[in-house]
């Protein structure tokens, strides 16, 4: 009886996973086709402008390289400072930490003009231009990432690659003709990586905190002006990263049960406490920001708290990814069950991208002199660049890329409510998680939100409506918090959106592939061993 | 000495920005630093957009990129209601935050003579520089054009830089940061540049800033002017008259 229940949910779990991964699998392909389609038409594909230079895929850049650096931070605490309870997701942290860096410098590789010619950066160097720095960073931090995760599983690749077969030839080849699996040596492998992380620890704070600078140095923009930025960077990088771990942890982690869900709610606690520390750095931005109301710094700011795409800080950054996550991880019913803690994870790490999009855009929305936007049509003109096909192919498209997109993150919830209700069912007693289950029913509503101004309803009602309500009754403020009658000045283009769903996808596969063949885990051997 | 001339003599102010760049050429000639830059009066412009349509014509520019604009405001309310226009080319700062943040070193100040240039072969198209503008000067190439499919005169080769480049497919300047250079190709061989010489109310001036005899020289000595956004630090290379 029991048997057969087991078997029943085996083949539930399977079926969801090749659902899961054949959306991924399609997605993938389209995207990738769309970035074939980039490399041979050139820029013309996006809706960029001489107005807002930067758009989706730079605000992927940052967003990818803020969960590497995050990722690569934790590993480094755990190495370096020795914390041992957290010491089983050590390689499991850079490994993603290397996939995530992956994908951040496919995105601006991607964002080039002239793709061919990336290399020349370490050629023509001017060490007075951030982006020069940040480039040489990213190279010592792949190197360090590399070796410290070579060094890690070392001895595991040695001992798998004795058998035969396909995989046994890769494990060797990956062993880099290394046989020693002695104590000793692993001693000195350790010893090696705690060296690497302290080299590590300024860089992955050069990387990212360098990232910031990239945007504080620019005194043309006065909201990205100023010395918070880089700060703010780094914390943002520290909670995606926890959060990430988190999610991977509490739903993919191979440890055993207990193992896992103690570790899972560490790292929940850890993200939930980083998350504040970032919106109390969000409230001091803001708050400032607001109060000094120098126009060029207002106006941006204004743009993002009600403009056009106001949900994205309201529902993506604030509700979605980070007060229902909180929650999640503190309120006592919840906050012990590692799948909730896990899906409050991938909330964060889907509403860091909001306080991405925040940085990179709307600050380029907002013209350096006034009227510099009406002086010149920012409307494309005729162009042998465009898509060729009929506009409501693209439109269709657009819409399937998105579906595609959103079928993803619903399949990936669904995944982990179905585990969660498994779990209390058996485990806990049937306390209903009610507040979990409320909090995770707003959270779809903010998914449908967001699916429908995507589809093209006038999602700027709202804000309409609360901006002129705080004109109408705190007048004193009125000169502030009025509507933002600055129209959109860019918006992804559809080319923009599947190419970034393409390098998404291919980062999920590498991850996975990762995931199934290296030796990520604590061989438990070697912990008796140690 | 000291006394300061009238703007047009007997010669008319072009022959005379003329007989300028002719003087400043000579510097050059002999080694000597100059240092070019306009002086544009507001109460000239009458907004027709001409610069803007010989900037294209002279560097045929894409869609999307325009060494000048016009911008235009609204002053005041009916029936005491009036518009300003300000040509707004470069400003070839002194101190242009553009060109320390290329991570090629792709842009610089040119040494002999201020003017802020790009090189085509070496920009990889990252557009920092566009975000590092205060001015918003620069501009991407996006391989748009306006005729499709593309007419002969949209492929002919443009003699910015004097290096007649033909914008095909991904060629450089396709995928580049382009921008304003004072129309660099026609000032040595002595020609003032396109959007100054087709300025119906003449409202555009150009020179050699350090020289005291020249026609902005003179103008930015006996005018009042002002530059845009001085807070920065930027000391931009071109002055308006108020």
């Amino acid at each position: 009886m029991s048997l057969d229940i087991d078997r029943k949910e085996m083949n539930m779990k399977r079926l969801g996973m090749i659902a899961f991964w054949g959306v991924v699998a399609v997605a993938t392909l389209i995207g990738l086709a769309a970035v074939g389609l980039r490399i041979y038409k050139g820029l013309g594909i996006t809706n960029l402008n001489y107005i807002v230079p930067w758009g989706l895929w730079v605000a992927f850049y940052i967003y990818f390289i803020g969960l590497s650096a995050g990722s690569f931070l934790l590993s480094t605490m755990i190495f370096v400072f020795g914390i041992k309870r957290f010491e089983p997701i050590g390689r499991i942290a850079l490994f993603s930490a290397l996939i995530a860096l992956n994908a951040g410098l496919m995105f601006v590789l991607l964002d080039l003009g002239h793709m061919e010619r990336f290399w020349t950066v370490f050629i023509n160097r001017n060490l007075f231009s951030v982006l020069s720095i940040e480039i040489h960073f990213y190279l010592l931090y792949i190197v360090i990432i590399c070796s410290e995760l070579w060094l890690l599983m070392r001895r595991d690749l040695v001992r798998l690659g004795q058998g035969e077969g396909w995989q046994a030839r890769l494990y060797r080849l990956l062993s880099f003709g290394s046989k020693d699996t002695s104590p000793e040596s692993a001693a000195r492998d350790m010893r090696l990586v705690k060296i690497l992380g302290l080299i590590g620890l300024p860089t992955a704070i050069g990387v990212h905190g360098g990232t910031g600078a990239l945007f504080a140095v620019v005194k043309a923009r006065p909201m990205w002006y100023g010395p918070l930025f880089p700060i703010i960077f780094i914390v943002s990088a520290l909670a995606s990263g926890a959060a990430l771990l988190t999610f991977i942890v509490a739903f993919f982690g191979r440890m055993p049960k207990e193992e896992r869900t103690e570790l899972t709610l560490a790292l929940g606690k850890l993200t939930a406490g980083i998350l504040t520390f970032d919106l109390l750095l969000i409230w001091s931005e803001f708050s400032i920001g607001f109060y000094g109301a120098i126009p060029e710094d207002l106006d941006a700011l204004r743009l993002i708290v009600f403009g056009p795409f106001w949900w994205v800080f309201w529902l993506q950054q604030l509700l979605f990814g980070a007060i229902i996550p909180i929650i999640l991880i503190l309120w006592p019913k919840t906050g012990r069950n590692p799948y909730w803690v896990g899906l409050a994870g991938l909330m964060v790490v889907i509403g860091i991208f909001g306080v991405r999009l925040n940085i990179v855009i709307p600050a380029l929305s907002m013209p350096v002199l006034e009227g510099l936007a009406e002086a010149y049509s920012v409307v494309p003109a005729p162009s042998k660049a465009a898509f060729t096909v009929p506009a409501e192919v693209v439109l269709w498209l657009q819409r399937g890329a998105i579906l595609l997109a959103l079928a993803t993150i619903v399949a990936f919830s669904l995944i982990g409510w179905h585990a969660t209700r498994q779990k209390t069912k058996t485990s806990q007693s049937g306390a209903s998680h009610w507040v979990a289950q409320v909090a995770a029913g707003v959270g779809i509503v903010a998914i449908a939100l967001l699916a429908l101004s995507w589809f093209g309803s006038n999602s700027t009602l709202l804000s309409t409506a609360s901006a002129n309500y705080l004109a109408d009754n705190f007048s004193g403020l009125s000169g502030i918090f009025r509507f933002s009658p600055v129209k959109a000045l860019y918006f992804p283009s559809p080319n923009e959106w599947l190419t970034s769903i393409g390098v998404i996808g291919f980062t999920l596969i590498l991850f996975a592939i990762g995931w199934q063949l290296l030796p990520l885990d604590i061989d438990p051997h070697a912990v008796e061993a140690h | 000495m000291g006394r300061v001339q009238p703007i047009t003599g007997e010669m008319g102010v072009i022959d005379r920005m003329e007989a300028d760049l002719e003087r400043a050429l000579e510097k050059r000639a002999e080694g000597k630093k100059v240092r070019f830059g306009m002086v544009v009066d507001l109460r000239k412009c009458t907004g027709c957009r001409a610069c803007t349509l010989a900037c294209k014509a002279e560097n045929m520019t894409p869609p999307e990129v325009s060494y000048n604009v016009v911008l235009e405001e609204e002053v005041g309310e009916y029936p005491n209601v009036r518009r300003i226009f300000m040509y707004k080319p470069c400003f070839h700062c002194e101190n242009p935050p553009c060109v320390p943040v290329c991570p090629v070193q792709a842009t610089w100040k040119r040494e002999e003579d201020g003017i802020v240039i790009i090189d085509y072969d070496r920009c990889i198209g990252c557009r920092y520089c566009m975000t590092a503008c205060p001015y918003g000067s620069r501009f991407i190439d996006l391989g748009m054009s306006y005729t499709d499919p593309m007419q002969p005169y949209e492929q002919a080769a443009s003699p910015e830089y004097a290096e007649y480049r033909v914008r095909a497919d991904g060629n450089s300047p396709v995928g580049n940061a382009r921008k304003c250079h004072f129309c660099l190709h026609r000032l040595y061989q002595g020609m003032l540049p396109a959007c100054l010489e087709t300025c119906i109310g003449r409202a555009i001036h150009f020179g050699d800033l350090d020289d005291p005899d020249s026609v902005v020289g003179q103008l930015l000595a006996t005018r009042n002017h002002l530059r845009l956004k001085e807070e920065l630090g930027t000391e931009p290379n071109v002055y308006y008259l108020t």
